[in-house]
Order: C-alpha cells, then sequence, then structure tokens
C-alpha cells in the first residue's frame, strides 16, 4: 500500500510540470527554430540562442514588447555633450539567480572576457566602439566610447554586453533561470524568483522546444503543444490564413532581401549591364506571386520602420521597365542578351529556388538573358560568396542587429568582411566614415547619402524586404509584433 | 561454435578502421568550416576558434590524433553544441534511439510474422492477395510520407497524441515507433508469407501430418522455425534500416536522438560529432550483423561447419 501511494505520488509530481498546472501562473511552450549553438552570452551568435538569453540573462537595457529598448538593469543613464561618456545607475533591486547582487563590476568582467582571445567570441566586434568601461561604484558603470553610437543603447540589449557573474557561479541575470536542457530538444526555463521585477512575469516556466523543420513546428502548434512558433513554412500562406485564421501573424521585419553582384567579374564592368538587369524584375510580381507571405518589394537596400529614415515603399512602382532595361543592355554592348549569360547562386530554401526561378524567368523573357541557377548547401554557399572566386551574382540579405541604416550600409564599405559585391567606392566609404562622427538628422542625411551612392553603383539589386511570420495563440497575450521581432517570454501571458 | 564467432570478430576491426579513415577525410573535403556563418568572423576570432579545436594542424596530424583519441573512447568536443562533449552528446541521444528502434523492432517482428504466416495459410486466397498488397504498399510509401499522414490523422485530426517531442512518456513514442516500424512490417510479413509456403510443402512437414499430428502442433513445433530463417538474416538490414529511418523520422518528430545529431551535424560541419555518430553506427551494425550470425549458425549447423 505505502508502495502503491509513493509510485502515485511520483506519478504525480511527474506530471504535474508536464500539465502546466503550477499555481501561480502559466506554462508557455514556445518554438526555438534550429539547436542553439551555445548559452554562453560570449559565444553565441544564432538567434535562437539569442532568444533563449534574452529569457534568460538581461543587460543594462532590455526589449519591450513593441522591441523597442527601455530600462532593464539600469534604472536612469546620462549621456555626455559630446556622446561619448556614457553613465548608467545600477537598480538597487538587480540580483543574480542565487539570490546575490549584480553590481558594476559584473558588466566591467562581461566585456573584459568577451574580449579575451580565448574567449574567441564571434559577437565581440559589436563592442568595438568601446575604449573604456568602469565601475566608479558598485551601482555606477561609465563607458568611454570611440565615437558617437546612435545605437548605444541597443547595443546593450545584446548578450555581448550583458553582466557576467564571477568565476564558479553558473547563474543568471534574467527572468528565468535554465531548469534543464536536452540538446536537440528542450530548455525548460523556470520564472527566476531573484528578477529584479519579478512580480511583472506572468508565466511560471517557458518551454522551448528546438523545431528544426517548420512543418514539424507547423504540426505541433496545430495540435495544440506550442503556443507561439518560430516561423512558419513557406509558400503555404493562404492555406494557414484559412485554416488558422487570427493564429496567423505577418509583420514586417527589420530586414532586407537582394541579390549581390560579385564586381570582380569582368562580365559586370558595365554598370549599365547592372542597372538593366535589376529594372527587368517586376517586384510586385515576385512578392505578390510567387513568395506571397506579405515581403514588400523593394528598390533600396535600408528596410523602412526606422526612426526619421524615410518610407520609400508608398506609392511607388515595383514593375520592371522593359523599354529602359533593354536600351540599358543595348547600350552596354549585349543587345537581346546576345552573348551574356549569367549565374545566379543561392543557399538551398524553397523561397530562395523560387525567387531564383522566377528572376531567371524574367531575365529570359525580358531581355534574352540565359540563366544558370546554382543552388548549394548553406556552409557551401556562404564559403563561396565569401571568397568570391567563382560566384556572379549571389543571394544576399541582412537582418538588422540593431535599428539603425548604417548596420546595412556598413556592410559595403570597402574594408567590410561582409562586402560579397567586393565594391571599393571612395565616395561610399567616404560618406559611410563621415556618418560615424555625426549624429542627428546631419548623420541620417549622410547616410541617406551613402545609400544613394551605393545604389547608383548598381551593385546589389534590392528586391525586398523581409516579413517575421509567426503563428500564435490567440489566448497568448502580450505578443506584440515588432520590426525587431524580439519576444521576451517575461511579456506574455497565457489566457484561459 | 568459437572459432567461428572468434574469426567473425577479427574481420571487424579493419573494417572499422576503414570506415574511420574514409569519413574522416570526407567530411573535411566537404567546403565550408564549422565556424562559417551568414555574418563572417574576424580573421583573429577565426585564428582562436581554430587553435582552439586544433583544426590549425595538418590533417594527418590531427587523423593520427583523433585515431588516439577514439582509443581512449574519447570523442572530442562538440563544434557547433560548444557545451557539450560529443560523448555527453551520444550518450544523452543513443537511449533515445535504442528505445525507439527496438520498439519498432519489436512491433515490425511481431506484426510482420503474424501477417505472413496467416497470409501463408491462406495462400491464394482473396485475404492473402489482399494482405499482401497493403504489404506492398507499405514497402513502397517512404516513411517521410507515412510519418505525415500519421500525425495529421492522429495528432491533428483526432488529437489522441502529441505530433512530436520526447520526454519518455508512452504516448510520444507511438507515431513515431509505428512509422519506424509500418515498412519493416510489410517487408518481414512478405518473407515469412514465402518461406512459410515453402517449408508447408516440404517433405518433413507432410510427414508429420502423416503421422497425425494436429495441424497446430505441425505449424507451432515443425514448421515456424524453419520458416523464420530469412526473417532472421533480414534483422541485420532491418537494424540499418531502422537506423537510417530515425534520420529521417527523428527529425519529422522532433526527437533529440543520434538520427538528428546525425543529420545537424553534417550541416553543420560538426566534424567531431560526425566522426562520433559514424563510429557509433559503424559499431552498431557490426555488434548486431555479428549477432544475427551467430543466431544464424545456431540455428542452422551447416553454417558454423562450413566455415
Amino acid at each position: 500500500m505505502p508502495v502503491v501511494r509513493r509510485l502515485l505520488l511520483t506519478l504525480a509530481l511527474v506530471l504535474l510540470p508536464v500539465a502546466g498546472l503550477p499555481a501561480d501562473g502559466p506554462v508557455i511552450h514556445r518554438g526555438l527554430g534550429p539547436s542553439p549553438d551555445t548559452l554562453d552570452i560570449h559565444r553565441a551568435q544564432g538567434l535562437s540562442a539569442f532568444n533563449l538569453l534574452r529569457d534568460l540573462h538581461e543587460g543594462l537595457l532590455t526589449r519591450d514588447p513593441h522591441g523597442r529598448p527601455v530600462p532593464g538593469m539600469a534604472s536612469a543613464w546620462s549621456v555626455s555633450e559630446d556622446g561619448r561618456t556614457w553613465r548608467f545607475e545600477l537598480d538597487p533591486a538587480a540580483r543574480w539567480s542565487d539570490g546575490a547582487p549584480i553590481v558594476a563590476a559584473d558588466f566591467v568582467r562581461g566585456v573584459a572576457r568577451a574580449r579575451e582571445p580565448g574567449t574567441a567570441s564571434p559577437t565581440v566586434g559589436w563592442l568595438a566602439p568601446i575604449e573604456r568601461v568602469e565601475a566608479p561604484d558598485p551601482a555606477t558603470v561609465v563607458f568611454e566610447l570611440a565615437h558617437p553610437v546612435p545605437w548605444f543603447e541597443e547595443l546593450l540589449t545584446l548578450p555581448v554586453a550583458f553582466p557576467y557573474p564571477p568565476a564558479g557561479r553558473a547563474v543568471s541575470s534574467g527572468a528565468f533561470r535554465l531548469v534543464e536542457q536536452v540538446p536537440g530538444s528542450v530548455f525548460r526555463l523556470e520564472r527566476n524568483p531573484y528578477f529584479r521585477a519579478v512580480d511583472s512575469v506572468a508565466p511560471a516556466a517557458v518551454t522551448w522546444h528546438v523545431t528544426e523543420e517548420p512543418s514539424a513546428e507547423l504540426a505541433r502548434f496545430r495540435a495544440g503543444e506550442l503556443h507561439a512558433t518560430e516561423t512558419v513554412p513557406p509558400g503555404r500562406i493562404d492555406w494557414l490564413r484559412e485554416q488558422l485564421g487570427e493564429a496567423l501573424r505577418i509583420s514586417p521585419y527589420l530586414g532586407s532581401f537582394y541579390l549581390v553582384y560579385n564586381l570582380r567579374q569582368p562580365k559586370f564592368a558595365a554598370p549599365e549591364l547592372r542597372q538593366a538587369l535589376s529594372l527587368a524584375i517586376d517586384r510586385s510580381l515576385l512578392t505578390e506571386r510567387v513568395l506571397g507571405a506579405g515581403e514588400l518589394p523593394a528598390t533600396r537596400l535600408v528596410p523602412p520602420g526606422l526612426d526619421g529614415w524615410p518610407d520609400e515603399t508608398r506609392d511607388r512602382d515595383y514593375r520592371s521597365d522593359v523599354e529602359r532595361a533593354r536600351a540599358l543592355l543595348r547600350r552596354a554592348g549585349h543587345p537581346g542578351g546576345r552573348g551574356l549569360d549569367v549565374e545566379l547562386r543561392f543557399n538551398s530554401s524553397l523561397a530562395h529556388r523560387r525567387m531564383a526561378v522566377a528572376v531567371a524567368a524574367m531575365w529570359k523573357q525580358q531581355l534574352g538573358v540565359r540563366t544558370r541557377l546554382v543552388n548549394e548547401e548553406w556552409k557551401v554557399f556562404v564559403t563561396n560568396r565569401r571568397h568570391g572566386r567563382i560566384t556572379e551574382i549571389v543571394r544576399g540579405g541582412w537582418i538588422a542587429d540593431w535599428a539603425d541604416p548604417a548596420n546595412f550600409l556598413d556592410n559595403f564599405h570597402s574594408a567590410s568582411p561582409l562586402n560579397y559585391a567586393f565594391l571599393s567606392d571612395a565616395e561610399l566609404d567616404r560618406l559611410l566614415d563621415a556618418a560615424r562622427a555625426l549624429r542627428g538628422p546631419a548623420r541620417l542625411e549622410t547616410l541617406l547619402a551613402a545609400e544613394d551612392r551605393l545604389l547608383d553603383r548598381h551593385a546589389i539589386i534590392p528586391l525586398y524586404y523581409y516579413v517575421s511570420r509567426h503563428l500564435v495563440d490567440p489566448r497568448l497575450s502580450g505578443w506584440e509584433d515588432n520590426v525587431m521581432d524580439i519576444h521576451l517570454s517575461r511579456w506574455l501571458d497565457l489566457e484561459d | 561454435m568459437l572459432n567461428y564467432s572468434l574469426k567473425r570478430l577479427a574481420s571487424a576491426v579493419p573494417t572499422l578502421l576503414i570506415l574511420i579513415t574514409v569519413a574522416f577525410f570526407l567530411i573535411r573535403i566537404a567546403p565550408g568550416g564549422p565556424f562559417d556563418s551568414e555574418k563572417a568572423l574576424p580573421p583573429e576570432i577565426e585564428a582562436n576558434l581554430e587553435a582552439k579545436y586544433q583544426l590549425d594542424d595538418p590533417l594527418v596530424v590531427q587523423y593520427v590524433r583523433y585515431l588516439g583519441d577514439i582509443l581512449m573512447f574519447d570523442f572530442g568536443p562538440s563544434f557547433h553544441y560548444r557545451d557539450w562533449t560529443v560523448n555527453e552528446l551520444i550518450a544523452q541521444g543513443a537511449p533515445v534511439s535504442f528505445t525507439l528502434g527496438a520498439i519498432a523492432l519489436v512491433l515490425a517482428m511481431l506484426f510482420g510474422t503474424t501477417i505472413g504466416v496467416w497470409a501463408a495459410l491462406k495462400q491464394n486466397t482473396v485475404a492473402d492477395y489482399a494482405t499482401m498488397s497493403i504489404a506492398m504498399i507499405g514497402i513502397s510509401v517512404p516513411n517521410f510520407v507515412m510519418a505525415p499522414l500519421l500525425v495529421l490523422a492522429f495528432a491533428i485530426g483526432l488529437g489522441w497524441l502529441p505530433a512530436g517531442g520526447w520526454d519518455g512518456s508512452v504516448s510520444r513514442m507511438v507515431l513515431p515507433s509505428i512509422a519506424l516500424a509500418l515498412p519493416m512490417i510489410a517487408y518481414i510479413a512478405r518473407i515469412t508469407r514465402g518461406s512459410m509456403i515453402e517449408v508447408l510443402h516440404s517433405d518433413f512437414i507432410r510427414t508429420a501430418r502423416a503421422k497425425g499430428l494436429p495441424e497446430r502442433e505441425v505449424l507451432v513445433r515443425h514448421a515456424l522455425k524453419p520458416a523464420l530463417l530469412p526473417v532472421i538474416s533480414y534483422l541485420g538490414p532491418a537494424a540499418a534500416a531502422i537506423l537510417t529511418g530515425s534520420v529521417v523520422i527523428e527529425r519529422i518528430f522532433t526527437i533529440p536522438g543520434i538520427g538528428s545529431h546525425f543529420v545537424q551535424g553534417a550541416l553543420n560541419r560538426d566534424y567531431t560529432l560526425v566522426m562520433g555518430v559514424v563510429i557509433f553506427y559503424g559499431v552498431l551494425i557490426i555488434v548486431l550483423n555479428y549477432l544475427v550470425d551467430l543466431v544464424y549458425a545456431w540455428l542452422d549447423p551447416r553454417i558454423r561447419y562450413d566455415n
């Protein structure tokens, strides 16, 4: 009898958390996407790792439900006249998950560890503008920057700028703490009772499920096992809207999709040719008929949605200008596309394949240009694109690290390792360098001029701006669509 | 028998060494490395990482060092899952894959042989043709088609079972193990039927019947054992089928087994993880084939004497 009773009790204890019944709040199940590389704040770099780390840790600033930077561990801060000295006052309630207070030295330690060569942090470059970080007293952190950094507040919401605990203590600083992790499967988090704002955190626990396959994630959402998915399989948007209605959330995302010319290839020497290929693409057709997930057609690089940046998506014509394209191609020495064949290289993905086939068809029909499509597995693709030895036109794209136009434009500086166009333009470099020393409207104007310059050089063919795609259970509150696509679990709640 | 089993065991070592060597150099030849990503790493960081994981030595040096490490059962740190070693990942994934595989194998044996024997007894009747046609469909439909259909019907449509994930509970094992077992059930049913029909027409069964033994006794005591011989020899390939099948099934059902590590490891260029899984699979298949050979030799004396 006691044995039976003990067994039943154990069974009840085991089943309880699975059933999601803790009295003090719901358990939220979220899709994570691919398995994260690491939970080390300095070594992580994937989106899924970042999503987990934002639940487990917190920086001086954090993100509100709308993705905007708001006070995190810093209760107040000030910035010097020249924009180079930032002074943060720590929230006295800030605690590690073992109850010990978080002090300014923890932030200094974090930056130091990120910069140690042995850490091999892939994101340490983001901290480059920081010349010095100091802790004049336990409640004050002071940063000295090499130049004004307009996105500094956003930078502090990134894992690489989080506080780091003294050696030997496996603690976290965020709204949740890690209970269990099974690589390739789940990460179970529970509410951190020492979190400085624990009273505002509704979920008792969050379980992040690794979902390598979007279609498997969709199945689990439809079976009621997930409250929110990381993404939605491509190409089924109409069907999903019909099936799942308001659960389907599509919203603008600070990301840009474009094709990149490898300017080292002699065949792309003529700017007329590069412009002609761009003009021949009907972007409206591409986004509406081929991709059809709400993507916004684009003819520029920087997406709309940034403070002070002009929104160029309204009242524009995104259809092709075939007559002009043909005339330009003729001038480039290829009348009717004669003597010209190009190669379009992209990484394996259904959406990319559709895009590539459509673009190739438009080039063939409108200009008579033949296109070889080359589909490569991810690692092969990024290697070839980086070396630029055999590539001609490659799929490019950029998702903002922080909401700032320079984050997109700096990739085309001649010194950038991400300059896959191998563009070297003195005027563009000059504008980008100049913008670094400026602030406010003058900076934005300079960056806008830089974008104009980049587009005038026809080094890229902008195609569309990304959208974020999720399935969100209508009972889940606190999920606000936002351009950064950041949704901290601490803002979520589940209604009965 | 002992002599035979030792001989078979000795031949496993060179097989394994060839497997390790080919796999080691093949994965290194594949373009792209473990640290390549959308945002290129600064060269000094890449150098640090390569030094940390000893990728900066000549390939042959790395190979020799790797052979030394695996002799000590040390498969090294995973390049992608930076917080884990390959040993830890395999230790975590193996029980999951084993459970799934074992359930599937038991299901396949149980249902496969039963259906096969039944069809053999009803030879050339409508029931026989119907069963074998269904079995043929079972063999032809790949499990990456069958699995989503099962999910659609039983998880999304009826809501009886979960659509994926793994927590050790029986409900989460049902759909993946059925999806894994179905093609094998069909295959085993066909094998059993064929060999059962052959056995039932042989002289010693006729003798048993002539002696007046009841039909049940004839089947269970005399016919079943020889009829199962081809099924036993299929178990080696079946184990391999389970392994390759589980690679697909584990991804569809998001099960954290060895199979999903294998696929993801290859895509991530996680050299150590891929090698660890290849060796693990290699040893497993060699051992299983060895066991099957032993069982076979035990069932059929001609084999052990011939060798």
